[in-house]
């Protein structure tokens, strides 16, 4: 059970990570194929950005769920191997991953209202889109770290 | 909740988070060994999770917060708030991890 959830979790990483670099690219502020040709770059960031906003509040919300379901197994078995390993490291990149989840949470309402109700002025559009790349900075780090702590100690090693 | 009060909410929940990692505010304690949730310190129990305690913490302090703010002084907020204190949160949150690499 625990595998088939830590799979799923991986999944809905995986989907989310997808969204939230579409729409972080989306946000940046040159004009895509300014030059009339299209890079692979271009195309990657021409989305509607707006319509990834509820999608990816959805996402960070059901996969930090299945992460903190899978947390006790981590606490119970994974962290005390990384101690006996003295891989304090790995337990540090791991803490850092938990707060970055907990502190995106507590994000996305701000960010959701910021998408669809966009406030008015350059200040407003800024604001959204730091937001949007600071919520893209944590998607990246745990994603990276998730699988870094998979390889180094998976569940079922 | 309007929207003033989301964005109050969201610029205070991460600062509430920090505050109780770092002060253990956690509102209650989970002990994943016995699969039981307590709101007191138990150390025979085995092994502690917090970050489920701190996270209602927070929400809970920042709602307070959030709906105790007058909604003038809320929609006043400039938006640029809403990014400089979480990423102020972060720099600092990552600057107290370094311990765990030197």
């Amino acid at each position: 059970m625990i595998v088939v959830l830590l799979i799923l979790h991986g999944l809905l990483a995986v989907a989310l990570l997808g969204a939230i670099t579409h729409q972080a690219l989306a946000v940046l502020s040159t004009a895509p194929a300014t030059n009339g040709r299209w890079t692979f770059i271009n195309r990657f960031r021409s989305v509607d950005a707006t319509a990834y906003a509820t999608p990816i509040v959805v996402l960070f919300a059901v996969t930090t769920l299945g992460g903190a379901l899978l947390y006790p197994q981590y606490r119970v078995d994974v962290r005390p191997a990384l101690e006996d390993m003295q891989n304090v490291a790995a337990n540090g990149v791991f803490e850092i991953k938990e707060h970055l989840a907990a502190i995106g949470l507590g994000l996305l309402p701000v960010y959701w209202l910021f998408w669809k109700k966009p406030p008015q002025g350059a200040e407003g559009v800024a604001a959204r889109r730091y937001l949007t790349w600071l919520l893209a900075f944590f998607v990246w780090w745990n994603f990276i770290v998730g699988h870094v702590l998979n390889d180094i100690r998976g569940m079922v090693s | 909740m309007s929207g003033a009060r989301l964005t109050i909410f969201s610029i205070m929940f991460g600062v509430f988070y920090m505050v109780s990692f770092y002060y253990d505010l956690a509102l209650f304690r989970y002990y994943p060994e016995v699969s039981e949730f307590h709101l007191l310190r138990n150390d025979h129990l085995g092994v502690v999770i917090l970050w489920y305690g701190w996270i209602v913490t927070s929400a809970l302090a920042s709602a307070a917060i959030a709906f105790a703010v007058p909604p003038n002084l809320a929609e006043r907020l400039s938006p640029r708030w809403v990014w400089i204190i979480p990423t102020a949160v972060v720099i600092g949150m990552l600057i107290y991890e370094r311990r765990w690499f030197v």
